[in-house]
């Protein structure tokens, strides 16, 4: 799956700003980052890229939902 | 200046929390402090849209979209003497296609072979007459000075832009509001008067009194896989068709190839250019992204043989697209990334790295800048007084219908984002604030807020999966016939007409999807229209029944604009001709 992992957030927040697709929110109680809607991510690693600590671990594997009548 | 109105009530504890947060995040704003030290929050899983607070801000000119046109606008804008405020879905420097453009084209007159005259004769050449050679001219004759500019504000020592964009910014005190979505262009007494959104942050609709508008919103796709542009869907394009704006270059495709393996995978697909600094390109004009490969896909099936240039690519089959003489010999290059160039160096774009490449990756998208709003003069003004584009967002037809120079889409985004607003800074200049009734902004606001009211409905997700289904496979969008084209318009006039009012949202992310997927859909039908109207082949539009370049009939642009009737119309406008 796209964003795997976020290990060692400090909680700046830059990762949040910088997703363009809004993957990832904070958590309302640390703080910090998590991956909140992973399947709208593009995998472009922007995030990545710009966290200051290298928290941040991608997958290029990403599944895509499975196909239904409505939804 | 912006304004926000008290609190009416909020049901949610998380919503009070963050208030203070919203109402110092537009204070930092009109202040003219970036919002980029603005804490972002976490979601807002229930709302409730009867409480949701009403910001409002008003100036000049609004520049909508915060990439490197948006960059320019804002900049050029406030120096020309105007009150900025720059509104993005997204991040300074971090949205649309910008973050991803390694490559800026510029002109240098002591440098190049070529007169800027045979310059554009040979983008013309290479375009097939589909280029608008004022734009084509105008990006060469003023792109040294804009990659002088952004040199001097450190844009080529980071392969990431924020800190260089918001130097200028932030030099100026121009006010930027992040992470909110435009969704509607506000016009009253048959001009611009502004702009409506919402935060995908906090519960606050946004409402933006302007004198002027400048779309630097970017172009769009069908949130494809393989290219960063799922945060583009056409937004502004379709807000300003919505108001009465013509829009062109629908039928046109751009013809990036994705990678079989993690074809999702944008970053691995382009080979580390995303994590390289930018690079200046020179002259040396392409027929590029054209959809040669997707005809060879058609007609031999995949895998197709990738591979990097001057590598074999197995036996073609003759016939597709046509690609003028001049032309051929560069046929076998891959075609570059948006605004990639040779000077970047580093590794091929998707596809070309060698494996298999599958078609689509920027499914739903046309050639930069041959699709967007209709221009009626070279300063980017729109058919609405006030109301102007540039970049991505600006139909200038700049390249023509095919890529035709490598690094001139962010040279070109640059030029006109600076260009459109000193033109719209102008206008603004002659015109009272504007006021928008209250029962429109009531009307507005109902319309943003729609999908969240509604309990029962579709969700943004499932709606865009379908939409995909129906539009990206290659028989559909890329090497087309009238039979599938009218079937596949069939299924988008359903997903119009029922789905599109049943979008549904669970939050604020959610909010952001609906809209986005109403636009794609919009897009989507205007594609098909316009690709059952041009009955010839040319550059990236490529019909198996039509399949030569009509010269007689076809050297015009397809303008399309809502009917009185609210029915989408087509027009032709003949090529170097400005609309009537």
């Amino acid at each position: 799956m796209t964003i795997e992992r976020i290990d060692g957030c400090i909680g700046c927040g830059t990762c949040v700003k910088t997703c363009p697709t809004d993957v990832i929110r904070r958590d309302p109680k640390t703080g910090k980052a998590v991956i909140m809607y992973p399947a709208d991510c593009q995998i472009c690693h922007l995030c990545r890229m710009y966290c200051p600590v290298g928290a941040i671990t991608i997958s290029p594997e990403k599944s895509i939902p499975v196909v239904v009548s409505w939804g | 200046m912006t304004e926000k109105k008290p609190s009416t009530g909020v049901s949610r504890r998380k919503f009070m929390a963050l208030a203070g947060g919203a109402a110092g995040f537009a204070a930092m704003a009109a202040m003219g402090i970036s919002a980029g030290r603005v804490e972002c929050s976490v979601n807002l899983p229930e709302i409730d849209p009867e409480k949701v607070t009403t910001a409002e801000s008003e100036t000049d000119v609004l520049v909508v979209g915060s990439g490197i046109a948006g960059l320019f606008a804002a900049v050029k804008g406030h120096d020309a003497g105007a009150r900025v405020l720059m509104v993005s879905k997204g991040r300074l420097g971090a949205s649309g296609q910008t973050p991803f453009a390694k490559g800026i084209f510029a002109y240098d007159p002591a440098r190049e072979k070529l007169s800027l005259d045979a310059f554009v004769d040979t983008v013309s050449r290479s375009a097939m007459g589909t280029n608008n050679p004022v734009f084509t001219r105008q990006m060469a004759e003023h792109s040294l000075e804009r990659v002088k500019e952004l040199k001097a504000w450190g844009f080529f020592d980071s392969p990431l832009y924020f800190d260089a964009f918001s130097r200028p910014i932030k030099a100026r005190g121009i006010a930027v509001m992040e992470r909110i979505m435009i969704t509607h262009l506000i016009k009253e007494n048959g001009r611009i008067a502004g702009a409506a959104g919402f935060s995908i942050d906090e519960a606050t609709v946004h409402i933006f009194k302007a004198k002027s508008v400048v779309l630097c919103s970017g172009a769009g796709g069908f949130k494809p896989n393989g290219f960063p542009i799922c945060d583009l869907t056409h937004d502004g394009t379709v807000m300003a068709y919505r108001i009465g704006a013509k829009v062109t270059g629908k039928e046109w495709n751009d013809g990036h190839p994705g990678q079989a393996v993690n074809a999702a995978a944008c970053y691995d697909g382009w080979h580390g250019m995303f994590d390289r600094k930018p690079g200046r390109t020179g002259v040396e004009v392409h027929h590029d992204l054209g959809v040669e490969e997707n005809y060879q896909a058609y007609m031999t099936g995949n895998p197709l043989a990738g591979g990097l240039p001057g590598q074999s690519r197995g036996k073609r089959i003759a016939g597709g697209p046509y690609r003028p003489a001049e032309f051929v010999e560069n046929a076998r290059r891959p075609g570059p990334p948006p605004g990639g160039g040779p000077d970047s160096g580093g590794g091929p774009p998707p596809g070309m790295a060698g494996g298999s490449p599958v078609g689509g990756s920027s499914a739903g998208m046309a050639i930069h800048k041959s699709e967007g709003l209709v221009p009626i003069n070279d300063k980017g003004a729109s058919t609405i007084p006030g109301l102007y584009a540039a970049g991505d967002a600006l139909g200038s037809y700049m390249a023509g219908a095919i890529y035709t120079q490598i690094g001139s889409s962010l040279a070109g985004s640059a030029v006109q984002g600076g260009i459109a607003a000193e033109a719209a800074a102008a206008y603004a200049k002659g015109q009272a604030t504007p006021t928008i009734p209250k029962s429109k902004r009531l009307q507005v606001q109902e319309e943003i807020l729609a999908p969240l009211k509604r309990e029962r409905g579709y969700g943004p997700a499932w709606v865009t999966q379908t939409l995909q289904g129906i539009m990206i496979p290659n028989f559909i969008l890329y090497i087309k016939k009238e039979p599938l084209l009218t079937a596949a318009l069939a299924y988008v006039e359903e997903l119009r007409d029922h789905h599109m009012p049943m979008l549904r949202a669970a939050d604020l992310h959610e909010l952001r999807l609906a809209h986005e997927t109403a636009n794609m859909i919009v897009n989507a039908e205007m594609k098909l229209r316009a690709s059952i109207m041009r009955k010839e082949s040319r550059c990236s539009h490529y019909r198996l029944d039509y399949p030569e370049p009509d010269t007689q009939n076809w050297n015009a642009w397809i303008n399309i604009y809502k009917g009185r009737d609210g029915r989408m119309k087509l027009e032709k406008q003949l090529f170097k001709n400005w609309p009537s």
